[in-house]
C-alpha cells in the first residue's frame, strides 16, 4: 500500500483552554508499496502522531492523506473503521491484547470482525500462532503471558488478515533487548514473506536498522 | 492535600458519575424524608384536632357506649375542690347534600369557656342587642362554624348525625383558634342541648372533659368511685396514644419500604467508592510508594463517603419535602379508610426530621464506603499500579462467598420464626435483611454463571462483539457485581410485594365472594370511605318490614372502641338472618352456623382472625369490653381492618352501647326478584325518606377491590423509586467500567470495530447485567415474598393470605426491570462509541 502525504499539519490542545501545540508543521512524504519505512527520534517529536494520522486513527489539522489512492483525510467513520479492519495492521508498545480473550481468540480477532467463520477464523489464527511459535500458548489468556509472548500475539493479531499495511509503534520499547530482536526478525520476516507495507515508529538505533530505510521526524518536519 | 488529590478533584472532573451517585443517595433519603413527613403530617392533623377539641381539659370520663348525663350530676360534689367538668358531645358527621365529612362538638357554649377558647368573628345579630346576641347560638338551630368553612351567617347547613338529618342555620362565625382549627375547620360546634334535640341523643354525652388542678389525687380517687359501668377516666391524650399505637405497624411497614429505596442507594455509594478505588488505583500505589500511611488513604475514601452522604442527603431532604406533598394524600387516604378519619395538615420540615435525612444518608453512605476504604488503605501499593487485579474475584473468594451467602439464608430462615415484638414483626424484618444479604453475596457467582451460560448463544448471534460483552462481566466482577445486586435487590422487592399484593388482591377477592352472598346493600351514602359516619336511623326497619320482596335484611353497625392500650372494632348485626341465608368465612368451628347460633344462644361474639391472634384469643375464651364479657363462639377471616372485629347480635349491641343508628342493610331477597328491579324499588321508596342508595353485589365487590387497589398504590410508588437508583446504579457502573476500558475500547476501534459495534457491546453487557439481575431479583423476591406474607403480614396485621402468584403483574416488572437495565446502557454506549481513540491511546 502506497502511503502519501501532502503538506500535512496538525496541533492539538491538551485541554479546551490551552493554547493549540503544533506537532506536525508542512509534512509531506512518500512511502512506496511495499517498503519497510522506520520513522525516527526522541520522545515527543511526532512519531506517534504521524502514525496515528498515517492509520486513520486522528485526521490531520491541514493537508492531505492518502493511502493507494484512497484520500483517508476526506473518508467519514464508517469508512475509516472498514478501513482500518481490512486494510491495517498494528502493533503497540504495550502490546494491547483484548485481556479477556484468549491467544487464539485475540488473534482471531480481526478476522471474527470481518465476518469470517469461526471455523476459518480459528484455523488461520491457529496457522498464524504457529508462525509466531505460539501454537502451544493458544489457550492462554494475556495476563499468562511474558512480555515477549504478548507482542508476538500482537504481531499475528496484525497480520492474521493480511493487511497490505502494518504499522507499528515501538514494538520493542517494552521488552528486553532479546526478546526486542526477536519480535525484530520476525517482523522483518512477515515483510518478507507478505511484503505489506510496515512504517515502524522508534527512537532505537539498532531497531532502525532493520528497515529499508529510515525518517527521521524532529521538531513537527521530517527529514 | 491527599483528600485533595484522590477526592475532591477527580469528584469534580468526574461530573455526571458524580451527580450519578448523588442523585441516587438523595433519591433514597427523599423516599424516607417524605414518608416520616407524610406520616407526620397525617397523624399531627389527628393529634392537633384531638388536643383543640379536648382544649385545657387534663382529664375525661370516656366509654364506649353513649355516657348517662346524670353523671354530671354526680360530679357536682367535687365542684368546691377545684374539679371543673364539662359535658361533651364529640362525633363524626356528614355535611349534606355533598356528604363530606364534619366533626360534631355539641358543649355548654356558656360553661366551656373555662375549658376551650372561642373567639367570635361574627354572630348573628338583631338590631341593639349586645350580650343579648350571644342567645341566639343557642337557639334549637344554631350552628357555629370556623371562618374556614366558608360559610355566611345565617345560610342553612344540613347536617346528619347518625343518620338523622336536620338542617341548621350558622349563627356564629369563629376566628381560627382553639376547637376552630381542629379537624382542618371541618367543625360544626353547637350547644348541647341543640345536639340532643336535634339528633336523638337526648340525655347522652359523648364524654366529660374534667379540669382537675394538680391531678389532685384525691379527687381522682373519687371521681373514679362515682364512674358509670363501663366507663373509665383517662388522660386526653390516651385517644392519641391508641391511633398511634394502631397505626405503628402501618408506619414501620412504609419506612421499611423506604429502606428499600435506601439499601439500593447505599450499593450506589458502596460501587462509587470502589470505582474511584480502582479508577485511581495507580495514584494511591504512588501515595503509597511515596510514605502516605493506610490510615491517611482509608481517610481520604472515607471521605468521598461522607462528601457523598451528606450532599446527596441535603438534596434528598429538599427533594422529599417536595415529594411529600405527592404521597400525602395517598397516605392519608389509607389512614382514612384503614384506620381514622383525619385530614391531613401542611407538610412541615421539622429540625428532628433534617436531622434524621441527614444521618441516615451520611451514616449509610459511610459504612457503604468503609469496606472499600479499608481495602485500598491495606492492598500493596505494587498490586495498585499493576491493572486490573483489583477487579476479578478468584473462584475461592467466590465460593467463600458462597457459603457466606448460605449461612446467611440459615439465619433468615431462623429469624422468621421469631414470634413478633410489641407487634412489630422484627424477625421478618431481619429475615428479610439477611435474604437480600445471601443474594448479594451470590451476586458474582450468578454473574460469572450467567457470562458462562450467554457466551455461546451470544457469539451466535453477535459474533466477537457478543463473545467480547460476555467475557468483559466476568472481568470486572467487582463492579458488576455490586451492580448487578442492586439491581436484583430493588428486583426482588418489587417481585415480592408484586406476590403479596397479588396474594392479598386474590385472597381478598374469594373473601369477599364468600362474604358477600347477599343480592344488594343499602346504604346511607354512595361511598364506603363515609362507612363509618354515614347511618340510618333505627326506624328503617319497620319500612323494610313492610316490603314484599325483601326475604330478610341484616342490620350492619360497627363503631371503634378501646380495647387496653389499643383499639378494636365492635361490630352488631342480625346473627340469626347471617345464620339462614348468609356465610361468614370461619377459621374455627369450619360451620358458620354453629357459631353463630352459640353466639344468639349465649350473647357471644364471633371475633376476627387479627383480634385472635393480636389477643391471643381462641373460641371458647371471654372478651371483656368495659365492664362485659362476650363467650367467644367463633373465629372468622376478616380483612376490612387489622386492628380486629368483634360481632355480636344488634340486640346485645344495642343493649351494650346504647347505639341504634345503622351503618348498613344487607338484603335478601325473595326467589324470582331481580336485584335490578328491587334497587330502583327500594330507592324509590326508601330514597327520599332515609337518603338511601342501593348497592348491588358487583358493586360493592368491585368498590372493595378499588380500595384495596388504591391502599397499595404507595407500595408500587415506593418500589419504583427503587429501580430507578437501582437504574443509576447500572448507568454508573456502565459509565465506569467504560472510562476504566477507554483504552481497550480504542484499541477495538483500531481494529476495526465499528461506533455500533461498541455501542451493541455496551448495550448487551448491560443486557446480561440486566438479566442476571432480574433473574436473581425473581428468585430472591420469591424468597422475600413468603416472608412477608406468611411472617411480616401475618405478625402485623393478623391476615393469613393464600400464596398466588400474579403472573401479568410480574411479568410486566420483570419487562420493566430488564428494559431498564438495557436502556442504561444506551448513553453509556454512546459515550465509548464516540470516545476519540487517538487520546485514549495517548492516555493509556
Amino acid at each position: 500500500m502506497r502511503i502519501r502525504l501532502d503538506r500535512v499539519s496538525h496541533s492539538y490542545s491538551a485541554t479546551e483552554e490551552s493554547a493549540p501545540l503544533q506537532v506536525l508543521d508542512d509534512v509531506t512524504l512518500d512511502i512506496a508499496s511495499g517498503d519497510f519505512a522506520v520513522l525516527m527520534g526522541a520522545s515527543g517529536s511526532g512519531k506517534s502522531t504521524l502514525l496515528n494520522l498515517i492509520g486513520a486513527v486522528d485526521r490531520p489539522t491541514l493537508g492531505r492523506i492518502r493511502l493507494d489512492d484512497v484520500e483517508t483525510s476526506a473518508l467519514d467513520e464508517r469508512a475509516l473503521t472498514m478501513l482500518r479492519r481490512k486494510s491495517i495492521g498494528y502493533i503497540f508498545q504495550f502490546f494491547n491484547l483484548i485481556p479477556t480473550l484468549n491467544v487464539l481468540e485475540n488473534v482471531a480477532f480481526p478476522l471474527s470482525l470481518a465476518g469470517v467463520a469461526r471455523a476459518e477464523a480459528d484455523g488461520r489464527a491457529r496457522s498464524v500462532l504457529d508462525e509466531v511459535g505460539l501454537a502451544a500458548r493458544a489457550a492462554h489468556y494475556p495476563n499468562e503471558l511474558s512480555g515477549g509472548e504478548m507482542q508476538r500475539v500482537a504481531i499475528g493479531r496484525a497480520i492474521v488478515h493480511r493487511p497490505p499495511l502494518i504499522l507499528a509503534d515501538e514494538p520493542t520499547g517494552n521488552l528486553d533487548s532479546r526478546n526486542g530482536e526477536r519480535i525484530l526478525d520476525l517482523i522483518r520476516a512477515v515483510h518478507g514473506a507478505q511484503r505489506p507495507t510496515i512504517v515502524m515508529a522508534t527512537h532505537s538505533e539498532r531497531a532502525a536498522a532493520y528497515g529499508d530505510y529510515v525518517i527521521h521526524v524532529g521538531d513537527g518536519h521530517v527529514g | 492535600m491527599l483528600a485533595k488529590a484522590l477526592v475532591l478533584r477527580p469528584l469534580v472532573r468526574e461530573k455526571t458519575r458524580s451527580a450519578l451517585t448523588l442523585l441516587g443517595i438523595a433519591v433514597g433519603v427523599a423516599v424516607v424524608v417524605a414518608i416520616a413527613l407524610s406520616n407526620q403530617s397525617a397523624l399531627r392533623a389527628f393529634r392537633e384536632s384531638v388536643d383543640a377539641v379536648a382544649g385545657r381539659a387534663n382529664w375525661q370520663i370516656a366509654a364506649d357506649a353513649p355516657l348517662d348525663e346524670d353523671v354530671l350530676l354526680r360530679l357536682q360534689p367535687l365542684w368546691p375542690r377545684g374539679v371543673r367538668f364539662a359535658p361533651v358531645i364529640d362525633v363524626n358527621g356528614l355535611a349534606e347534600p355533598a356528604q363530606t365529612p364534619i366533626r360534631i362538638l355539641a358543649v355548654d357554649l356558656l360553661s366551656d369557656l373555662h375549658f376551650r377558647d372561642y373567639r367570635y368573628a361574627r354572630v348573628v345579630t338583631a338590631g341593639n342587642e349586645s350580650l343579648a346576641t350571644y342567645l341566639s347560638l343557642f337557639a334549637h338551630d344554631s350552628v357555629i362554624l370556623p371562618a374556614s368553612y366558608g360559610r355566611n351567617l345565617e345560610s342553612a347547613l344540613t347536617l346528619n348525625v347518625e343518620g338523622v338529618r336536620k338542617t341548621m342555620i350558622v349563627r356564629g362565625i369563629l376566628e381560627p383558634r382553639g376547637p376552630a382549627t381542629a379537624f382542618n375547620g371541618a367543625i360544626a360546634i353547637m350547644d348541647i342541648a341543640t345536639a340532643q334535640a336535634s339528633f336523638g341523643m337526648a340525655g347522652k354525652l359523648s364524654r366529660v372533659d374534667l379540669i382537675v388542678p394538680d391531678d389532685d389525687a384525691a379527687a381522682l380517687a373519687a371521681i373514679r368511685r362515682l364512674l358509670p359501668p363501663g366507663a373509665r377516666l383517662e388522660r386526653p391524650s390516651r385517644r392519641n396514644e391508641r391511633v398511634v399505637k394502631m397505626l405503628r405497624a402501618f408506619r414501620v411497614n412504609l419506612f421499611a419500604l423506604a429502606g428499600v429505596a435506601l439499601l439500593v442507594g447505599m450499593f450506589l455509594v458502596y460501587n462509587t467508592v470502589l470505582i474511584s478505588i480502582l479508577r485511581r488505583r495507580k495514584d494511591v500505589g504512588v501515595f503509597k510508594t511515596l510514605g502516605a500511611s493506610p490510615r491517611q488513604i482509608f481517610a481520604a475514601f472515607l471521605g468521598e463517603g461522607l462528601v457523598f452522604g451528606l450532599a446527596g442527603s441535603a438534596i434528598g431532604i429538599v427533594l422529599g419535602g417536595a415529594l411529600a406533598y405527592g404521597i400525602l394524600g395517598l397516605i392519608g387516604r389509607t389512614i382514612n379508610s384503614l384506620y381514622v378519619s383525619s385530614t391531613p395538615e401542611a407538610i412541615v420540615l421539622t429540625p428532628g426530621i433534617v436531622a434524621a435525612g441527614l444521618a441516615v444518608g451520611t451514616i449509610l453512605s459511610l459504612v457503604s464506603a468503609i469496606q472499600p476504604s479499608i481495602e485500598a488503605a491495606h492492598v500493596r501499593p505494587s498490586l495498585l499500579i499493576r491493572p486490573g487485579l483489583q477487579q476479578r474475584i478468584g473462584r475461592a473468594r467466590r465460593g467463600a462467598l458462597g457459603v457466606a451467602a448460605i449461612v446467611c439464608f440459615a439465619i433468615a430462615v431462623a429469624t422468621a420464626r421469631i414470634p413478633p415484638i410489641g407487634g412489630i414483626a422484627a424477625g421478618g424484618y431481619v429475615a428479610v435483611l439477611f435474604t437480600v444479604a445471601g443474594f448479594s453475596l451470590l451476586a458474582p457467582i450468578i454473574i460469572v454463571t450467567a457470562s458462562r451460560v450467554l457466551a455461546p448463544p451470544l457469539r451466535r448471534i453477535f459474533g466477537i462483539v457478543g463473545q467480547l460483552a460476555a467475557a468483559s462481566m466476568p472481568a470486572s466482577l467487582r463492579r458488576t457485581s455490586v451492580a448487578t445486586a442492586a439491581l436484583a435487590l430493588a428486583t426482588g422487592m418489587m417481585v415480592a410485594v408484586a406476590v403479596m399484593i397479588g396474594s392479598f388482591r386474590e385472597t381478598v377477592a374469594v373473601w369477599v365472594d364468600q362474604t358477600v352472598t347477599s343480592d344488594l346493600w343499602l346504604r346511607p351514602s354512595k361511598g364506603l370511605s363515609n362507612a363509618q359516619v354515614a347511618m340510618f336511623p333505627p326506624q328503617i326497619a319497620d319500612d323494610l318490614n313492610k316490603i314484599a320482596f325483601i326475604a330478610a335484611f341484616d342490620r350492619v353497625r360497627g363503631h371503634d372502641i378501646a380495647y387496653g392500650d389499643s383499639m378494636i372494632t365492635v361490630g352488631g348485626g342480625d346473627l340469626g338472618v347471617v345464620a339462614a341465608h348468609g356465610d361468614l368465612p370461619m377459621l374455627t368451628p369450619r360451620d358458620a352456623g354453629r357459631a353463630l347460633r352459640e353466639a344468639l344462644a349465649g350473647n357471644g361474639v364471633l371475633i376476627s382472625e387479627s383480634l385472635s391472634l393480636k389477643y391471643g384469643k381462641r373460641v371458647g375464651d371471654t372478651l371483656t369490653i368495659g365492664a362485659n364479657a362476650f363467650p367467644i363462639t367463633g373465629i372468622y377471616r376478616d380483612y376490612s381492618n387489622d386492628r380486629g372485629v368483634a360481632v355480636m347480635d344488634n340486640a346485645l349491641y344495642t343493649r351494650t352501647f346504647g347505639v341504634s343508628a345503622i351503618n348498613t342493610i344487607v338484603v335478601y331477597l325473595k326467589p324470582g326478584i331481580s336485584a335490578e328491579d328491587a334497587r330502583k324499588r327500594l330507592e324509590a321508596t326508601l330514597g327520599p325518606k332515609y337518603h338511601a342508595f342501593a348497592v348491588l353485589n358487583r358493586e360493592i365487590r368491585a368498590e372493595v377491590m378499588k380500595i384495596f387497589d388504591q391502599t397499595f398504590l404507595i407500595t408500587y410508588a415506593l418500589l419504583a423509586v427503587a429501580i430507578v437508583v437501582a437504574v443509576l446504579g447500572i448507568i454508573n457502573t456502565l459509565s465506569a467500567l467504560i472510562l476504566e476500558r477507554a483504552g481497550e475500547l480504542a484499541v477495538l476501534r483500531l481494529l476495526g470495530m465499528s461506533p455500533a459495534e461498541v455501542r451493541r457491546m455496551i448495550v448487551i453487557e448491560s443486557s446480561i447485567l440486566g438479566l442476571a439481575s432480574t433473574i436473581a431479583g425473581l428468585v430472591m423476591g420469591y424468597a422475600l415474598s413468603w416472608i412477608l406474607i406468611f411472617v411480616i403480614n401475618k405478625q402485623s396485621f393478623g391476615w393469613t393470605i393464600e400464596f398466588h402468584t400474579p403472573v401479568r403483574l410480574i411479568a410486566a416488572a420483570l419487562t420493566v426491570t430488564f428494559l431498564s437495565a438495557v436502556l442504561a446502557g444506551l448513553a453509556p454506549a454512546r459515550f465509548a462509541a464516540r470516545a476519540n481513540i487517538a487520546a485514549a491511546l495517548k492516555s493509556e
